[in-house]
């Protein structure tokens, strides 16, 4: 064999050696998630029951792998503020190379990532903020949303109230995104479904306010029939407090989206007030199947307490991430946004769809009245009614309408 | 609609605002007699209100199930709160009594950060709650509304509270040597009285009132973290519109914040944020220095 028919055999050999391995060592590196979060506050609570989801559903992930290597994640605390939240999202993206942005509680940060993930063409899942406009007005390709939103807990509120012979509507709450964003499309639906439906008043305080008594006092005081209460954070477990100091379930029919979610009920007790409408697309004790009794087993031996609906939406977060990739084949953006479009996977209450018309989780509401039960040392919703996801999500027609196409 | 006559609607206002105007006036009068003493803003009063929240329910919970455990957190959390202070104080803070201004405010300002973090490892990020004691649970019917029993034990003890620091600042020698250092410290120090310590107890006096204001308002609120901005903000525009240092300036300030917010939600709900700001930029355009008289 001649000189330069062993180079030749060499060069091949180095070429063909790397072209053989490239594709290994792509698929080698680590998926990386970026969450934006609120890891400081009142919300904190919330933020780190969802993570802890997550990081339950990684686990049993991790344990088979995506595409033959792991997911991870980093966290920054956005500190509930839209500056921060943005600032963290920028640098996540920039400098960490996330495939995939995750976040936050707050709709106003959000809204504000979701514009940015537009402009760098990145995915970016919101996992517990509400506002409709995230995958509604002003949905986009690259985002995503797992939990529900307030166009579907607003028209889920409606339809119950619909069929119930209430006339007269106050609406209160936090005066921020999340607050405005749940009463208008409660009462938009409202009087689609109701005509003779009466807004005789409305009251908004600052977020976190911790004197409702003012409040609450004047709305007793004009009688109405329901208070349609558009509370967060810290918001729902003080109008609790204030509904059974001010004895206002006797007087008035009140709703709550995430009333008695464990994390917000769990610190009333026996005292929880009872009787207080409350809607919820996850309970830990509903629906009462076999996959649930698992996830909350499996929670409540990893973290001590059962999972709440937050922890329901990080959990679903990371079973669609992992799905989608496993889908696209590759550790490629737009593969994954394609993949993610239409995916159905297993929660722990039953099969959910991410719609592929707007990028929205269809997932159920449950409508109940809080009640304290001998099995339980807090309230519960009994009584429950289920609204399918599909029933109350705009039609992918009105999404498209909104967002002007 | 079917509404409240006028005048019953005025009492239930009068009412809410005053009680909300209780627990602002113990909580600002205590930033506003540190500040009287010391001349320095305490920036981690919240996080002591905060502290003296979190304390009374956990104090509460040790007692749990005791008729008297509400008491004794309402005893034992404001002394928690006044040792946690006078150890940041003698540990650091008397040490920078000779260093300029700002660094003394630089110091509050560290102190409400370091004492945020240290509530968040403590007590975790769940919320927390607190019950009244049995005798104030439920509610007063009164002309038409219903306003929680334990409103009016605040009603009362707002103004026991203003009596209890007078008497203190007029007719104790301690609250009298407080006094004339405010007015002028040099002066006391040249008379031989060892101003450090009177900063001391000034600053322990003002820290326990943050702490009491916190654990008074425990039953009515949820016990989170964040809880200290929220208070924060209300006590200082209460005090600047009281004038500076000047106790019944803080009652009077917190009356006319109280009773803004609440009339305010009453008369125009959807805007009522506004109405204890705009009382503030009305006083404040009138009367730039404060209500009262500052004592510097």
């Amino acid at each position: 064999m001649g000189k330069a028919t062993v180079k030749m055999c060499m060069v091949m050999t180095i070429l063909i050696t790397v072209l053989a391995l490239a594709p290994i060592s792509s698929l080698a590196r680590p998926i990386k998630i970026g969450i934006v979060d609120t890891y400081s506050g009142p919300a904190a609570v919330f933020c780190n029951d969802c993570l802890n989801g997550f990081k339950l559903a990684l686990d049993d992930i991790n344990k088979r792998g995506v595409l033959g290597t792991k997911i991870e994640f980093v966290t920054r605390d956005d500190k509930f503020k839209v500056d921060l939240g943005l600032s963290m999202a920028k640098e996540l993206v920039m400098k960490e190379k996330v495939d995939v942005l995750v976040g936050t509680m707050s709709s106003g940060v959000a809204m504000a990532l979701s514009d940015y993930a537009r402009t760098q063409k990145v995915p970016f899942i919101v996992w517990l903020s509400k506002s409709d406009r995230i995958t509604g007005e002003k949905g986009h390709r690259y985002a995503f949303m797992t939990s529900e939103n307030t166009a579907m807990v607003g028209k889920a509120a409606a339809m119950e109230f619909a069929r119930k012979p209430f006339k007269k509507f106050w609406i209160a709450g936090d005066d921020y995104e999340f607050g405005h964003a749940i009463a208008n499309s409660t009462w938009g639906y409202l009087k689609k479904l109701k005509p003779e439906a009466e807004l005789i008043g409305e009251s908004w305080w600052k977020v976190g306010e911790p004197d409702l008594i003012p409040y609450i006092t004047n709305i007793l005081a004009a009688k109405p029939d329901v208070l349609i209460a558009c509370t967060g954070g810290a918001s729902m477990h003080n109008i609790m407090k204030v509904a059974k100091a001010t004895e206002m379930t006797k007087k008035v029919q009140i709703w709550v989206h995430g009333a008695t979610d464990y994390l917000v009920i769990k610190p009333l007790g026996r005292e929880a007030p009872e009787g207080v409408m409350s809607s919820n697309a996850y309970q830990f004790y509903y629906p009462d199947v076999p996959s649930n009794k698992a996830f909350v087993k499996k929670f409540r031996e990893a973290y001590g307490s059962p999972p709440s609906f937050m922890a329901f939406h990080g959990y679903n977060t990371a079973h669609f991430i992992a799905e989608a990739y496993k889908k696209a084949g590759a550790i490629d953006k737009e593969k994954f946004i394609n993949a993610l479009e239409g995916l159905k996977i297993d929660s722990p209450a039953g099969k959910i769809e991410m719609r592929a018309c707007d990028h929205q989780v269809a997932l159920p509401i449950y409508f109940g009245l809080s009640k304290l039960v001998p099995e339980y040392d807090f309230a519960i919703v009994t009584d429950v009614t289920t609204m399918a996801g599909k029933d109350v999500m705009p039609t992918c027609e009105e999404i498209m309408e909104t967002r002007g196409k | 609609m079917e509404s409240v006559p006028l005048v019953d609607s005025m009492v239930i206002n009068l009412l809410v605002g005053l009680s909300r105007a209780m627990i602002l006036f113990i909580v600002s009068s205590g930033i506003s007699f540190v500040l009287g003493v010391m001349r320095v803003p305490n920036l981690a009063h919240g996080s002591l209100y905060m502290i003296g929240a979190f304390s009374a329910q956990s104090i509460s919970v040790l007692f749990g199930g005791s008729p008297v455990s509400f008491w004794l957190a309402l005893i034992l959390a404001p002394a928690v709160v006044a040792l946690v202070s006078l150890i940041a104080e003698r540990s650091i803070f008397c040490h920078l009594y000779q260093r300029d201004h700002l660094v003394l405010i630089l110091f509050t300002f560290a102190l409400s950060l370091i004492l945020g973090d240290l509530v968040k490892l403590i007590w975790g990020t769940d919320y927390k709650s607190i019950l009244a004691p049995a005798s104030l649970r439920g509610s007063i019917p009164i002309f038409g509304a219903s306003l929680p029993t334990y409103n009016f034990f605040l009603l009362a003890l707002g103004p026991i509270v203003g009596i209890a620091l007078w008497v203190f600042t007029n007719k104790t020698k301690m609250g009298k040597i407080t006094r004339a250092a405010a007015v002028d410290r040099e002066m006391v120090d040249a008379v031989g009285i060892n101003v450090s310590w009177v900063f001391a107890v000034a600053f322990v006096i003002g820290c326990y009132l943050a702490g009491l204001g916190g654990s008074l308002v425990a039953p009515t609120v949820s016990i989170s973290l964040g809880m200290d901005h929220t208070i924060m903000i209300e006590a200082f525009l209460i005090v600047t519109i009281g004038g500076l240092g000047n106790i019944w300036g803080a009652l009077l300030g917190s009356v006319i914040f109280g009773l803004s917010q609440s009339f305010g939600v009453a008369f125009w709900p959807q805007f009522a944020i506004v109405f204890p700001y705009a009382a503030v930029v009305i006083v404040l355009m009138l009367k730039p220095r404060g209500l009262l008289k500052s004592v510097w």
